[in-house]
């Protein structure tokens, strides 16, 4: 650790063994939080805006064009050839005509934007949306695609955005961890658990998976031990620790590592708390449909109110997931529509649209837009003509939308132009780099300045690339 | 932090620049300042001067020092006198395709281009000699690409405060003389026990047993030096010395058994490498040795499976095996691939980052772009894929036990194809003239009406799919989203539904494990046009009606709600039966009459009708043989294959790719010596087009050759590293300018020096052992743990081993410790397919889920659990096992919560707790007993009077739960 190159690294690094683990001991959270107080000037970075960050992930790609960034003139040509790329290969080969949306799109809000008329409950947002309508990624693979859009590498080995953020900034709680990934519950999004990953960054930073139909891993007390068992082992152990740890002074790491034991008491009555819906008013419950007819969205909804839960009791960086990899079947887990867009769409529409508003209008209400930062991703967009044969679209690397909304963004705001068939972006681009050198910005962090040094260079979050997109800015 | 000065390299150019002075003539001068000068400010500074905002290729122009000392390229920018062997003349009449100078704006005009000409031919004579080239980064002065010193440690004899037992090993004199220097002085001896335990974890990974440590007790308190020197040589010699140092050579070399990426495929034929390094470590094997078997293992070892499964190394790395048609993304996939095995290479024997100079010349150091398409030159044959590794006898065998068979399969497929040509060409004449009568089958619905039959059962057999001859997918039966079977009667009803009694049965051509009736024919009844069922082989589906019912229609579909699309294929070629009893079928309907799907279904289907009868048995006959035959070639058992990499001859030379960017090949680049050692160790240099194999072989002489600096060094500070915890380089896989530098060169070139041995014996060098014995020898690493304040205000981290520095145990040592104490460790099988700690579910792509319970199967060493990447093991992942997507040269040590619940509520170590409470209750003093398994020591009397009450109250095997929690258990002093 001797290469660490943010300005007053050694001061971080002070409280970070003094704190190894997620939080410790009392003494050590209580330094945790004063060093997640201040990490702006420790890194030297601008004022923070936001706190914690709620990342929304809809793997498989979902199509920029069908839901939000509208262009009539698909609508026009629809069924014509693509002029200048009827040779074209993309991922899975040739491509057909253009091809229009297979629904309208419909003006919301204050601001009149226009939007997929397949999500009601998300126009009623869009005031508050900073849209950004010119992204571009560096592949055309869903799992390196994914990859990318959370680490900014198309390689695995790096640190996911969370992970430099929770290294960065450090907890917010004492019994609850840092950074949660919540898993959809049709499984891993392409790539799994790389998308969460530590990388090069010590283990503790990497995303914890939580989610409603999977519960912390290891948390439970063992059905055959007692709980008054389980407390005295706890007590007995911590004395071996402790006489152990006093014949040798100087070793930080045994104190912590008492410490790491008493949070992980702490997590276990901490965690299936979180996780406790019942005490959720029916209000609350029907706003996000936790209770839905259709079991895929209700479990989604049910993750959606667990990632506010979450982000009330200070976890600092959830990623919230809606939908998982590929399956045999395109389209069918996420949003992978090659072959018919509209029946894979009209499956995954009415499962996004109302819990995602919902979790957004919750966090609206009660206040806490003013630290957490919302943001949506997908890896990528689709093609504006349907692949050979088929009523679906192949993968778009050169153009796709994502969005933010929350502590420090301007709401009601389009930034960025794809062409005028939505095939490339074209105006004001945001490469990924872009994105993420906002997100730090405003958690106020110098992008370039929070860096960590792995085999050979001083590695960064936004790697040697990244501007923030000031327009998106409040 | 560190210097970033770099004195040698100052003091040379310091030199040039005097020398250089002596020549210059006064007119040469004026030339100079009125011609050159001013085109140099205004065209070249902006990217080559002091004031660069990003300084272009490490070259200076603002100062003479700065174009003698050149930029990264290595080549000679300005020859003074010869204006036609200099680089710059080259660039900036844009000779060199990629690298037109200056980048931006006009060309220099023609005239400009000749008084640099002039300038140079008269000596290029150049005023500015006090310009300063600072080091911000590393040359080919730099400390570690210099010959390795012939340095002998400083006799310390009378010195005060140098204890005399620190006088006999160098490598302790070494490291006193830099104690000190900075006021530091030695820790006493360790006590007997905590030396042996914190051997045998070093070299082995496992406690010792309680016998072990007394018997060295014993012989320690005699002859302390000659205790531990037989000690060493112990433990060396035991094969739990190749599994705990093999595995971190394994970290070296990003080993992982899956191939990373979106697909993430488990791969099952990649432990005989895992078991080639342990073996290779127990036997050490001279290290020169194994680096080339790593590179070329195949060429020098030819035929012996033994040598040969050692390239698996090239391709032990992630690679994306996703089917893109995207022919950038398909380039691009390729030279990610190619960079892993660059990057393994560079890093696991040379201690470079030669990765960061794939899109530009290295930032930091003098590796030059060249170097890494040089680099990738090398492996440019590299394929990820499994190849036989067979030894020529076993070759041999196998061909004369399957030569006659595959000659009988060809000889009777030949006939085959005579038969079925003619057969074809029969239908192709008859194919025009026919006509069907009935149309040809719809995917969105088809529908087959029949004189009422009784039945309970029916069943559609399928013989072909609609993706008949048109390529692979034309092997598949088709998907179906409904079936129906109505009754004959006024009011039909449909009779096959689930909701109505009705069942489907049939095989499925897809899997999905989580959801485990994914693509089952329950999809077919359920009275949606939702889910599909796929038809897997046979493709028989079986409807079992809820009772004897007259029925006279069927139909099926593919259609999907909302969408009138269907897809995927079709049944096309199909018959329906009827039976009362299942066992007597009735056929009621079929596809022969209705009009093909296409040309090849309908050329199939008249091959099959036109045939005689004779022509008919013939076929079936000749169909069993070839079956038969194929049967007896498949008994046969199969040539090893092993993930071990398979070799082509490249059919294009290597370009540098501008920017790293596929699409943008410049210049060729053969396979030859990397530019920034040339000063050191002798180049070489191939064609553009040698052979493949040579291509290899060479890199692996050229990286092991006696004048190769970086590969003993980088060596010889591995070892160091893995036995006290931190290298002398703290860097251990980046020797470069942004890696740490020694804290004791002397003493890491006496080691590597040591390592690779005299040259007068060059077969006895290159060897482990003797370097373990040297270091484990010593005081320094037979010193106490314990904490002095006073030093560490000096030396915190114990950089300069005033102590020796404890640690926790990794993740593998946790485990194997915990089967250990427990008494159910099996050492057996050494090698071998390896265990696994997780579930996988693959399609399409594979997941790994972490296992629940782990079964006493699974009790080995942890070095044999099958390490899949982005995969989450219990206990290994939580004490910071690496995720394999790099190398790992140097583990993350942390300590956090998910640690505490693992080891507290997984029920492998409530297993544990269980075995060791068991092992310890036979024993009349169980907490004695406890005490000297885990920690091999007596509990003091305290200890054993806080633990009395709490086994009364809880039992032994609480007691043991507590105990494999414990902080002592899992430091290792």
């Amino acid at each position: 650790m001797s290469h660490a190159a943010v300005a007053d690294m050694s001061r971080r690094l002070f409280l970070d063994r003094m704190t190894t683990g997620m939080g410790g001991v009392a003494i050590a959270s209580l330094l945790a939080r004063e060093a997640a107080a201040d990490a702006a000037s420790v890194a030297g970075g601008p004022p923070p805006k936001a706190k914690q960050v709620l990342q929304i992930f809809c793997p498989g790609a979902a199509s920029h064009i069908d839901l939000w960034d509208e262009k009539p003139a698909l609508e026009k040509f629809d069924g014509t050839p693509l002029p200048g790329s009827e040779t074209e290969v993309t991922f899975q080969g040739k491509n057909g005509n253009l091809m229009k949306p297979p629904w309208p799109f419909m003006s919301a809000g204050r601001s009149g934007k226009r939007i997929s008329s397949m999500l009601p409950q998300m126009a009623t947002h869009v005031d508050d949306i900073a849209f950004l309508h010119s992204m571009v990624s560096r592949t055309n693979t869903h799992g390196p695609g994914c990859i990318f859009m959370n680490s900014c590498f198309t390689r695995e080995g790096f640190p996911s955005a969370g992970a430099w953020v929770s290294y960065a900034l450090g907890t917010l709680n004492d019994s609850l961890p840092t950074y949660v990934a919540i898993q959809d519950v049709r499984g891993e999004p392409p790539n799994g658990k790389a998308n969460w990953g530590n990388g090069f960054l010590p283990a503790k930073y990497q995303g914890v998976t939580m989610a409603m139909q999977q519960p912390l891993r290891n948390l439970s007390r063992p059905g055959s031990i007692s709980v008054e068992e389980d407390r005295e082992t706890r007590r007995f152990l911590a004395e071996m620790n402790r006489r152990h740890a006093a014949d040798r002074a100087g070793n930080e790491e045994l104190r912590a590592r008492i410490a790491a034991y008493e949070l992980a008491a702490r997590m276990q009555t901490a965690a299936p708390e979180v996780g406790d819906l019942a005490g959720e008013t029916e209000q609350t419950r029907k706003l996000y449909g936790t209770d839905d007819r259709n079991p895929l969205k209700a479990a989604y909804a049910r993750n959606c109110l667990l990632a506010r839960r979450m982000l009330e009791r200070g976890v600092r960086y959830v990623s919230l997931y809606c939908a998982s990899r590929a399956s045999a079947v395109d389209g069918l887990l996420n949003w992978d529509a090659h072959k018919t867009l509209k029946s894979d769409y009209d499956r995954h529409l009415p499962i996004f649209d109302q819990p995602t508003a919902g979790l957004l209008t919750d966090l609206k209400q009660r206040g806490m837009l003013d630290d957490v930062l919302v943001m949506w991703c997908t890896e990528f967009g689709r093609m504006p003509t349907c692949q050979e044969g088929t009523t679906g679209r192949d993968h778009n690397p050169d153009a796709f939308t994502a969005w933010m909304m929350g502590a420090g963004v301007k709401g009601g705001v389009s930034h960025g132009a794809t062409d005028e068939l939505g095939r490339r972006s074209v105006e004001n681009v945001v490469t990924v780099y872009d994105f993420y050198a906002t997100v730090l910005h405003l958690l106020g962090i110098d992008h370039e300045k929070l860096t960590h040094y792995h085999n050979g260079a001083a590695r960064r979050l936004t790697d040697v690339h990244g501007h923030v997109v000031h327009d998106v800015l409040a | 932090m560190r210097t970033t000065t770099n004195v040698l390299g100052l003091a040379l150019i310091g030199l040039g620049c005097v020398h250089a002075a002596a020549d210059d003539g006064q007119p040469g001068i004026a030339f100079f300042e009125q011609k050159i000068r001013p085109v140099l400010v205004e065209r070249c500074y902006r990217c080559h001067s002091l004031r660069a905002e990003d300084l272009a290729g490490n070259l200076f122009l603002d100062s003479k020092a700065g174009w003698e000392k050149g930029g990264d390229g290595g080549a000679a920018v300005i020859v003074p006198g010869k204006p036609e062997e200099s680089l710059l003349i080259k660039l900036i009449r844009h000779e060199k395709e990629g690298r037109e100078m200056p980048p931006d704006g006009d060309k220099l005009s023609a005239a400009q281009i000749a008084d640099f000409v002039t300038w140079i031919g008269m000596g290029a004579p150049d005023p500015r000699l006090d310009g300063k080239v600072e080091a911000k980064r590393a040359d080919k002065t730099w400390w570690s690409l210099q010959p390795l010193a012939r340095v002998e440690p400083s006799a310390l004899d009378g010195a005060a405060g140098s204890p005399p037992a620190w006088q006999a090993n160098p490598v302790d004199r070494f490291l006193l003389e830099a104690m000190r220097r900075r006021e530091l002085t030695p820790s006493p001896p360790a006590d007997a026990r905590t030396l042996i335990r914190r051997m045998t974890y070093d070299l082995h990974g496992l406690p010792p047993s309680i016998g072990e440590v007394q018997a060295f007790a014993a012989d320690h308190a005699r002859d302390p030096d000659a205790a531990v020197g037989r000690l060493v040589d112990r433990l060396l010699a035991s094969p739990r010395y190749g599994e705990k140092w093999g595995r971190h050579w394994l970290d070296v070399v990003r080993f992982g058994e899956s191939n990373g990426y979106e697909r993430n495929l488990i791969i099952d034929d990649l432990w005989p490498f895992r078991d080639y390094v342990i073996r290779s470590f127990n036997d050490d094997k001279p290290f020169d040795r194994f680096i080339v078997e790593h590179l070329a293992g195949d060429v020098v070892g030819k035929d012996d499976p033994d040598v040969e499964v050692a390239t698996a190394f090239l391709v032990a790395g992630p690679f994306d095996d996703v089917k893109n048609q995207d022919p950038v993304a398909k380039a691009n996939i390729r030279a990610a691939t190619l960079d892993d095995v660059v990057t393994a290479a560079g890093g696991a024997f040379l201690g470079l980052t030669i990765n960061c100079a794939r899109c530009h010349n290295h930032k930091f150091d003098p590796i030059p772009t060249e170097d890494y398409y040089r680099l990738r030159a090398a492996f440019e044959g590299v394929r990820h894929a499994r190849r036989v590794v067979a030894s020529k006898e076993e070759r041999r065998q196998h061909a004369e036990q399957t030569a006659d068979l595959r000659k009988q399969i060809a000889d009777l497929e030949s006939q085959r194809a005579k038969l079925d040509a003619l057969l074809a060409e029969r239908a192709e004449t008859e194919l025009p003239r026919l006509s069907f009568p009935r149309p040809k089958v719809d995917p969105r619905l088809t529908e087959e009406s029949f004189p009422p039959q009784e039945a309970r059962f029916v069943r559609m057999t399928v013989l072909a799919g609609t993706g008949l001859g048109a390529g692979s997918s034309g092997r598949t039966f088709g998907r179906l989203t409904e079936v129906e079977v109505w009754t004959a009667e006024e009011r039909p009803r449909n009779v096959a539904l689930a909701s109505a009694g009705g069942r489907a049965e049939g095989p499925r051509a897809a899997q999905a494990e989580d959801f485990p009736d994914a693509y089952g024919p329950q999809f077919v009844i359920d009275g949606r046009l939702g889910e599909q069922y796929f038809i897997g082989r046979p493709p028989v589906l079986t409807i079992t009606l809820p009772g004897v019912e007259r029925i006279g229609r069927f139909t099926f579909t593919n259609g999907l709600a909302g969408s009138d699309r269907a897809e995927g294929d079709f049944p096309c070629e199909y018959r329906i039966e009827v039976s009362l009893d299942g066992d007597v079928w009735t056929t009621v309907a079929g596809s022969d009459d209705r009009e093909p799907w296409s040309r090849p279904h309908g050329l199939e289907r008249l091959k099959r009708q036109l045939a005689t009868a004779g022509e008919r048995d013939e076929l079936d006959a000749m169909d069993g043989q070839l079956a038969a035959l194929r049967r007896r070639l498949q008994a046969v058992p199969p040539l090893r294959e092993v993930w071990a990499g398979v070799f082509e001859q490249p059919t294009q030379p290597t370009h540098v790719h501008r920017g790293g960017d596929p699409m943008k090949p410049v210049d060729p680049v053969a396979p030859e010596s990397l530019s920034m050692l040339d000063r050191v160790t002798p180049s070489y240099s191939l064609p553009l087009d040698a052979p493949e194999g040579e291509r290899r072989r060479r890199l692996a002489e050229w990286i092991v050759s006696r004048e190769n600096p970086l590969t003993p060094r980088v060596l010889a500070n591995r070892v160091w590293h893995y036995h006290f915890g931190t290298g002398i380089v703290d860097t251990p896989s980046d020797f470069g300018y942004l890696g740490g530098k020694p804290t004791h060169p002397e003493l890491l070139d006496f080691l590597a020096r040591h390592l690779i041995g005299d040259e007068r014996q060059a077969a006895a060098g290159w060897r482990l052992k003797p370097l373990h014995r040297l270091i484990l020898n010593s005081q320094a690493y037979r010193q106490s743990s314990a904490f002095r304040p006073e030093a560490a205000r000096i030396d915190k981290d114990a950089r300069f081993l005033w102590r020796f520095p404890p640690r926790r145990a990794t993740g593998e040592e946790v485990r194997d410790t915990m089967l250990e104490v427990s008494g159910v460790l099996k050492l057996e099988p050494m090698g071998g397919p390896g265990f696994r700690l997780f579930k996988l579910t693959q399609n399409n792509v594979c997941t790994y889920f972490p296992l629940d319970t782990h079964g006493p199967d699974t009790y080995r060493r942890s070095v044999y659990h099958q390490s899949a990447r982005a995969s989450v093991v219990d206990v290994l992942t939580d004490f910071d096992f690496p995720d394999i997507a790099f190398a790992a040269p140097k583990r993350s040590n942390t300590t956090s919560p998910l640690q505490a619940l693992t080891l507290l509520n997984h029920r492998f170590v409530l297993d544990m707790a269980q075995a060791y409470a068991a092992r310890i209750a036979a024993s009349g003093r169980p907490i004695e007993e406890a005490y000297r398994l885990a920690y091999q020591r007596e509990p003091t009397p305290a200890e054993v009077d806080h633990a009395r009450p709490f086994v009364a109250a809880h039992g032994l095997e609480a007691f043991c739960r507590a105990m494999l929690n414990s902080n002592e258990l899992l430091t290792i002093d």
